[in-house]
C-alpha cells in the first residue's frame, strides 16, 4: 500500500486526511493543515464544516467579491472539485482492492480447515492407544517394585540389627580408645531398640552393651571425680553422664561429700596450724612469724579446695539452675559454712588457751584469706557475712575469755598468797599479796587494753568491720569484769569454801574460815581499783576505745567508771568493816570464854594479871601487823571531840542535862546518878566513829569495839570483891599497851573506865584493890613478860 | 534519821534491862519494866501512855525483891507477869500478880502467884504463848527447857515436862511460835534449836552461832528473825534453815534484841549496845518465792532497809517492845533506866 510513499508525499498526505475524515465521524478532528486555510474564515466560509450552508456561502461570496474574483473562485473551485473527484476514485479503488484480497484469504482458509478434523481424530486415537499401553506396562511392573522396596527396608533393619549386635564390641573399642562421647552417642542411638526389644530378642546384646556402658559410666565417674583430669574433661564427663540419665543428684551429693571430706582434711590442717603456731612460741620465742610454713600449706590446701568448688560449679553449670542453686545454696553453704564454723570453733578452742592478740590476729587473718578465696568461688554462700558473724562470736569469746583470765589471774595472785599464808610465811605475804594483786589488776588491765588495741588497729577488713563491736565489747567487758571482780571479792571474803554462793555473800557463816588478812587486802585493793586503776583504764579507753555505738544511744556508754568506782568504794568500806568485824569477833570469843567460864561470885583473890590479857594483846598485835602491811599510816591525832562523820555518840551533854533534871525529879538520887553526873563532866566521847583507811583508825576501831564488848560482858556478870578486883587489875594492866597502839587515847581511857565502873556496879562488894598492890601485880606481870621475851624490851 | 522529837521519856531509878508490852490491857497502851540493881531495892514499873499520847504515866510502882533479868507480861491477863531474877548468887523465876490498886499508888506489894523453882542453872527467860490464853508456860535455863502448867486461880505451877538441851549448848533465850502452840525456839551458843513441846524433842535447828535474840514473825508463819553479836540481823524461813532469806546490817556493836512488829510483817525493830534503836523495813521478798526474788532484785537490795535510827540514848539499849494495842508505838529501855516511847507513824505514812 505504501509503495509511493515519498514521491506522493503531498498526495499521500491528502489521502490520509481524507481517509481519516472518512473514518472519523468528527470533522473537527481533521488535521489542522486542511483547516488552516479556512480557519481564518468565518464558519460560513468553511466548506468542510458540517454546518456549511452553500446558499449563504454563495450569497456571502457574491456580495463580497467582484466578478473577477468570482471567476477566479469559480476556477479554483472547479479545480478543487476535480481533485476531489480523482481522490475519491482512488479511495474507492483501493478499498475495493483490499476487499478482494480479503475475500481471497477467506476462500483459502475455508479450504484449509476442511482437513483438520480428520487429523484431530487420528491424533486422539493415537493418544488413546499410547495410554493403554503405558497402563499395561505399569501394572506389569508394580509387583516387582514393591518387592524391591520391601527388600530395601529389610536391608535397613538388618543393618540396624547388625549395629546393635556390634554395639558391645564397638563400645568396647570406644572404651579402649576412650571415645566416650561416641560410645554414648551409639548407646543412646540404640536405646530405643533396647527399650522395645531389650527383653526378648536382644537380651544378650543389651546385657553386654549395658555392661560396657556400666564400664563407661564408671570410667566417666572416675573422670569426674579424679582431680587430676582437667576441668574441661570432667565437665564433659558430667555432660555425658547426664545424657545417660545418670542420677545427677547422687553424683552431686557424692561430689559434695568429697568436698566435705576435703574440708575435714582442711580442718585437720588448721588444727596443725594452731598447734604449730603455738609451739614455736612456747619453745623458742619465735615471735616473728609463728608457724609460717604450716600457714602456707594451709593456704595451699584452701586454694585446692576452692579449686574443687570451682570445678564443681563448672561441672554442674546452671542448666538446672534452680536445683543446683538450691543445692549450692543449701548444701555448699552448709558444707562450707560448717567448715568455717569449724574453723571458728577451732579458734574458740584456741582462744581458751592462753593466746595474745597477735596470735588471734594471725589466725583471723588466715581465716579471712580463706574466706576471700572461697568467696571468689562461691559468692552465693555469703561467706564473708557468715564469717563476719562467726568472727564476731570469736572476738566476743576472746574478749570474754581475756577478762575471765584476768579475773583468774587476780584471784590467783590473791589466793596464792592466802595459801602461802597458811604455810606460815606471815611476814611479807600480805604486802606481797597486795602488791601482786595491784599489779595484776593494773598491769593486767593495761595488757588487755593493749591487746585489744592491737586488734582494733589492725586493718584486716574483717576486723575493721567489727571495730565498733569490739569497742563496745571491750567497754562492756570492763564493766562486767569489774562487776565480776567485785562479786569475786565478795566470794573470797565470804570464805573460799562458801557453800551458799547463790544467796549472795553470807559473810557471817564463813567468817571464821575466810582469812582476815585477805579481807583487809581486798579492802585496800578495792580502794586501789577505785582510786588508781579505774581512772587509768578510763583514760586508756577514752584514748583508743571511744566511739563504738553499735549499742545505740539510749543505753549510754557501756563502760561507766563512775558506777564502778561507786561499787568499789562501797566494797572497800564493806571489806574494811568486815575485817574489823572479823578481828573483833575473834577477840569477842576470847572475851566470852573469859567471862562465861569462871564463877565470878566465888572468885578468888587476884594474884596476877589474867592470861586473857596476853591473848587479847596478841590478837591486837596480829591485827596491827596485818594492818601495817596493808594500810597507810595515818596522822596520829589525839582526838578528843574532833571526830568527823560520827554516827553514834555515847554522851551528849545538853540533852543529858535536861533528861537528868527530869529523871531527878522522879526520885531520889542514887549511886547511878552520881556516876552519871561524874561522866557528865567528862567530855563527850564518841565510840563508834567511821573507820578510815589508816592503820591507826582500824586498830583503834577494833580496840574500841573489843572494849565495848568487854564492858557488855562485864555487865552480864555478878562479881564478888575478888572478881571485881581481878577485872580492875586486868584493865589496869591493859591500859598502857592498848593506849600505845591506838589513835584516840581519850576514848580508850573512857572505855576502860567504863569497864571498871560497870564491874563495880555489878559487884556485891566493890572494894577496889589498893594502888600499891595493883602496881606490884602489874610490875610482876611485866617482869614475867620480859623474862619470856628477853629480846623485846 | 534521828528520831529525837517524838520520843517520850520516862526515867527508872536504876539500871534496867527488860521491858514488856502489856498485851492484855486493851484499854491503854501500857508497858511493864523492871530494874536491875544488885544492891538497891528493885522496882517494877507499870507505865501507861497518856490518852493524849504525849506523856508516860506511872500507873503502878511495885517493889521486887531481886534484880530483874527478864520480865514478861501475861498475854491474857494484864495483872499477871513473870520475872526472872537474880539474888546475886542464884537465879529464880516467879509469876506475879499486880494487886488491885483502887486508885492508891502506895500498895507496893506484888502478889507472888508461884515460883518456878525447879531450875538448877541460870534461868534465862520465861515465855508465855503470845497468841492467847494458854495454861502453859515455858522457862529456859542454861541447860534445860521446862514446860509448866499454870493454874493462876490455884496459884500453882507444875512442871509438865522438861528436857535437857545438853550441857554444852548453853541456852541463852528463846521464843514461842505464835502460830503453833507446840513449837518453841531456843537459842544456844552454837545453834537455834526448835522443840516440839508434845514430845519434847528437837525438830529442827538453824546452825548459827552467836545468836543473841530471836523473834517469830507474828504475821507470817515460818518466818523468824535473829539478832547476832557482830553480824547483824538475819531473817529466816524455817523451811529453809540453811541460809537466811535476808540480812540486815544490824548495829555498830552488838545487836542485842530484835522484835517484829505485831501488824506490819516487814517492820523490824532492833536494839543494840551501840546505844541506838534501829527500825528496819525488810524487803518484801519474805514470801514463799523469796529465793528467786532475792537473787534477782538487786535494786531492792540497794534500797536502804534502815528506815530510821533512834540514837538518843545514853547507854546500851537492851529492851524493846512493840505495843500490840497501837502497833506503831514501841518502847525502848536503855541500861541507864530510861524508857523512851516512840511512834513510827510518820515513817510509815511516808511509805
Amino acid at each position: 500500500m505504501g509503495v509511493d510513499d515519498v514521491p506522493l508525499d503531498d498526495k499521500a498526505k491528502r489521502m490520509r486526511d481524507l481517509l481519516s475524515s472518512f473514518y472519523s465521524p468528527d470533522p473537527s478532528m481533521s488535521s489542522p493543515d486542511t483547516t488552516s486555510s479556512s480557519s481564518k474564515r468565518t464558519t460560513l466560509d468553511d466548506i468542510n464544516s458540517s454546518s456549511f450552508d452553500p446558499d449563504q456561502y454563495m450569497n456571502l461570496l457574491v456580495q463580497k467579491s467582484n466578478l473577477e474574483r468570482l471567476l477566479q473562485r469559480h476556477v479554483e473551485m472547479a479545480a478543487e472539485i476535480k481533485n476531489l473527484d480523482t481522490d475519491l476514485q482512488m479511495l474507492v479503488y483501493e478499498n475495493y482492492n483490499k476487499f478482494i484480497s480479503a475475500t481471497d484469504t477467506i476462500k483459502r482458509m475455508n479450504s484449509n480447515i476442511v482437513g483438520m478434523e480428520s487429523n484431530m481424530e487420528q491424533l486422539l486415537e493415537k493418544i488413546m492407544s499410547v495410554q493403554s499401553r503405558s497402563d499395561g506396562v505399569n501394572t506389569s511392573l508394580f509387583e516387582k517394585r514393591e518387592h524391591v522396596e520391601k527388600l530395601h527396608r529389610t536391608r535397613n533393619l538388618l543393618r540396624k540389627v547388625q549395629f546393635i549386635y556390634d554395639l558391645p564390641a564397638r563400645l568396647g573399642k570406644c572404651i579402649k580408645s576412650e571415645a566416650y562421647a561416641d560410645a554414648v552417642r551409639f548407646y543412646t542411638g540404640a536405646m530405643p531398640i533396647f527399650k522395645a526389644y531389650g527383653d526378648s530378642s536382644f537380651q544378650d546384646c543389651k546385657r553386654a552393651s549395658e555392661e560396657a556402658m556400666a564400664i563407661i559410666i564408671k570410667n566417666l565417674e572416675g573422670k569426674l571425680f579424679s582431680d587430676s583430669e582437667s576441668i574441661q574433661t570432667r565437665a564433659e564427663a558430667a555432660v555425658l553422664l547426664k545424657k545417660l540419665d545418670f542420677p545427677m543428684e547422687s553424683l552431686k551429693a557424692r561430689l559434695l561429700d568429697k568436698l566435705a571430706q576435703s574440708l575435714a582434711d582442711l580442718q585437720l590442717n588448721t588444727e596443725e596450724i594452731s598447734n604449730a603456731s603455738v609451739d614455736p612460741k612456747d619453745l623458742s620465742q619465735e615471735e616473728s612469724n609463728p608457724g609460717s610454713a604450716p600457714a602456707a600449706t594451709h593456704e595451699a590446701s584452701v586454694r585446692e579446695f576452692a579449686e574443687a568448688i570451682r570445678a564443681y560449679r563448672i561441672i554442674f553449670p546452671d542448666s538446672e539452675s534452680q536445683l543446683i542453686k538450691l543445692s549450692q545454696g543449701v548444701v555448699t553453704k552448709n558444707v562450707t559454712g560448717s567448715c568455717f564454723f569449724r574453723h571458728f570453733e577451732a579458734i574458740e578452742e584456741y582462744v581458751k588457751k592462753r593466746i595474745c592478740s597477735t596470735e588471734l590476729l594471725h589466725v583471723l587473718r588466715i581465716i579471712w584469706t580463706d574466706v576471700l578465696l572461697m568467696d571468689e568461688v562461691l559468692d552465693e554462700a555469703a561467706l564473708p557475712n557468715y564469717s563476719l558473724e562467726a568472727a564476731k562470736v570469736a572476738v566476743k569469746q576472746y574478749v570474754a575469755s581475756t577478762f575471765s583470765r584476768l579475773l583468774h589471774d587476780i584471784s590467783d595472785s590473791l589466793t596464792r598468797v592466802h595459801v602461802k599464808q597458811k604455810e606460815g610465811m606471815r611476814e611479807y605475804s600480805l604486802q606481797t599479796a597486795l602488791e601482786a594483786s595491784k599489779k595484776a589488776v593494773l598491769q593486767g588491765s593495761m595488757d588487755v587494753l593493749l591487746d585489744f588495741r592491737q586488734i582494733i588497729e589492725d586493718n584486716l577488713e574483717l576486723l575493721v568491720q567489727l571495730k565498733p563491736l569490739i569497742i563496745d565489747l571491750v567497754q562492756e567487758g570492763f564493766q562486767d569484769f569489774f562487776g565480776a571482780l567485785d562479786d569475786h571479792f565478795l566470794l573470797l571474803s565470804g570464805g573460799n569454801n562458801s557453800v551458799s554462793q547463790d544467796q549472795g555473800f553470807v559473810e557471817g557463816t564463813q567468817v571464821d574460815k575466810a582469812f582476815a588478812g585477805l579481807v583487809l587486802v581486798l579492802a585496800q585493793l578495792s580502794v586501789f581499783i577505785e582510786q588508781t586503776a579505774i581512772p587509768k583504764i578510763t583514760e586508756e579507753i577514752a584514748a583508743s576505745f571511744s566511739g563504738g555505738g553499735a549499742r545505740g544511744y539510749e543505753h549510754g556508754p557501756a563502760f561507766v567508771p563512775g558506777e564502778i568506782c561507786r561499787i568499789f568504794r562501797s566494797a572497800g568500806e564493806k571489806f574494811l568493816h568486815l575485817y574489823v568485824n572479823m578481828r573483833t569477833q575473834r577477840i569477842s570469843l576470847l572475851l566470852k570464854k573469859r567471862f562465861t567460864t569462871p564463877n565470878w561470885v566465888k572468885h578468888k583473890e587476884p594474884r596476877e594479871v589474867h592470861m586473857f590479857v596476853d591473848l587479847f594483846l596478841q590478837e591486837l598485835e596480829a591485827t596491827g601487823c596485818e594492818v601495817k602491811q596493808i594500810l597507810p599510816e595515818g596522822l596520829r591525832r589525839h582526838r578528843r571531840n574532833d571526830s568527823n562523820g560520827s554516827t553514834n555518840s555515847s554522851r551528849s551533854n545538853p540533852l543529858r542535862e535536861e533528861k537528868l533534871s527530869r529523871s531527878s525529879t522522879q526520885r531520889a538520887r542514887s549511886q547511878l546518878l552520881e556516876t552519871h553526873l561524874a561522866k557528865l563532866f567528862k567530855q563527850k566521847i564518841e565510840i563508834f566513829t567511821k573507820v578510815e583507811y589508816t592503820q591507826e583508825s582500824v586498830v583503834t576501831t577494833v580496840v574500841k569495839l573489843c572494849l565495848k564488848s568487854l564492858q557488855e560482858f562485864v555487865r552480864l556478870q555478878t562479881f564478888n570483891r575478888s572478881g571485881f578486883q581481878q577485872i580492875q587489875l586486868d584493865i589496869q594492866f591493859l591500859r598502857t599497851p592498848v593506849k600505845e597502839i591506838v589513835e584516840d587515847q581519850a576514848v580508850i581511857d573512857f572505855l576502860l573506865d567504863e569497864v571498871i565502873v560497870n564491874a563495880s556496879e555489878r559487884c556485891l562488894d566493890p572494894i577496889p584493890l589498893e594502888p600499891p598492890i595493883l602496881d606490884r601485880l602489874i610490875q610482876a606481870k611485866l617482869a614475867k613478860t620480859r623474862d619470856q621475851n628477853p629480846v623485846t624490851p | 534519821m534521828q528520831g529525837t522529837s517524838s520520843g517520850i521519856g520516862y526515867g527508872l531509878k536504876y539500871q534496867a534491862r527488860c521491858i514488856s508490852d502489856v498485851k492484855a490491857d486493851t484499854d491503854h497502851t501500857s508497858f511493864l519494866t523492871g530494874t536491875l540493881s544488885l544492891k538497891e531495892e528493885n522496882e517494877v514499873h507499870l507505865i501507861r501512855l497518856s490518852s493524849g499520847g504525849n506523856e508516860l504515866i506511872c500507873e503502878g510502882l511495885f517493889s521486887h525483891p531481886n534484880e530483874i533479868w527478864d520480865l514478861a507480861s501475861c498475854p491474857f491477863d494484864q495483872r499477871i507477869f513473870s520475872t526472872v531474877y537474880s539474888t546475886g548468887e542464884a537465879y529464880g523465876a516467879a509469876i506475879w500478880q499486880i494487886p488491885e490498886l483502887y486508885g492508891e499508888l502506895n500498895s507496893p506489894q506484888l502478889e507472888r502467884i508461884t515460883s518456878l523453882d525447879a531450875h538448877v542453872g541460870k534461868i534465862k527467860c520465861v515465855l508465855w504463848w503470845p497468841s492467847g490464853r494458854n495454861d502453859k508456860l515455858i522457862s529456859i535455863d542454861e541447860e534445860t527447857l521446862f514446860l509448866w502448867s499454870l493454874d493462876c486461880s490455884k496459884k500453882v505451877a507444875q512442871v509438865q515436862s522438861q528436857e535437857s538441851a545438853g550441857m554444852l549448848h548453853n541456852l541463852s533465850g528463846g521464843a514461842w511460835d505464835p502460830h503453833d502452840m507446840n513449837a518453841v525456839a531456843a537459842i544456844s551458843e552454837s545453834a537455834t534449836q526448835f522443840w516440839d513441846l508434845r514430845t519434847m524433842k528437837k525438830t529442827n535447828s538453824i546452825e548459827r552461832a552467836h545468836i543473841r535474840n530471836i523473834d517469830y514473825n507474828p504475821k507470817k508463819k515460818h518466818i523468824l528473825v535473829t539478832a547476832e553479836d557482830e553480824s547483824g540481823i538475819h531473817i529466816w524461813d524455817l523451811r529453809k534453815p540453811k541460809v537466811p532469806i535476808q540480812e540486815l546490817p544490824g548495829h555498830a556493836h552488838w545487836t542485842w534484841a530484835v522484835k517484829c512488829n505485831p501488824e506490819q510483817d516487814r517492820l523490824i525493830l532492833s536494839a543494840g549496845t551501840d546505844s541506838t534503836v534501829n527500825l528496819w523495813l525488810a524487803s518484801p521478798s519474805t514470801s514463799d518465792e523469796f529465793t528467786a526474788e532475792s537473787l534477782l532484785d538487786s535494786p531492792t537490795r540497794r534500797i536502804d532497809p534502815l528506815l530510821s535510827s533512834y540514837s538518843d540514848y545514853e547507854d546500851s539499849v537492851y529492851g524493846i517492845a512493840w505495843s500490840s494495842r497501837e502497833p506503831w508505838i514501841f518502847a525502848s529501855l536503855s541500861y541507864d533506866g530510861r524508857v523512851v516511847v516512840e511512834t513510827v507513824k510518820p515513817l510509815l505514812s511516808k511509805k
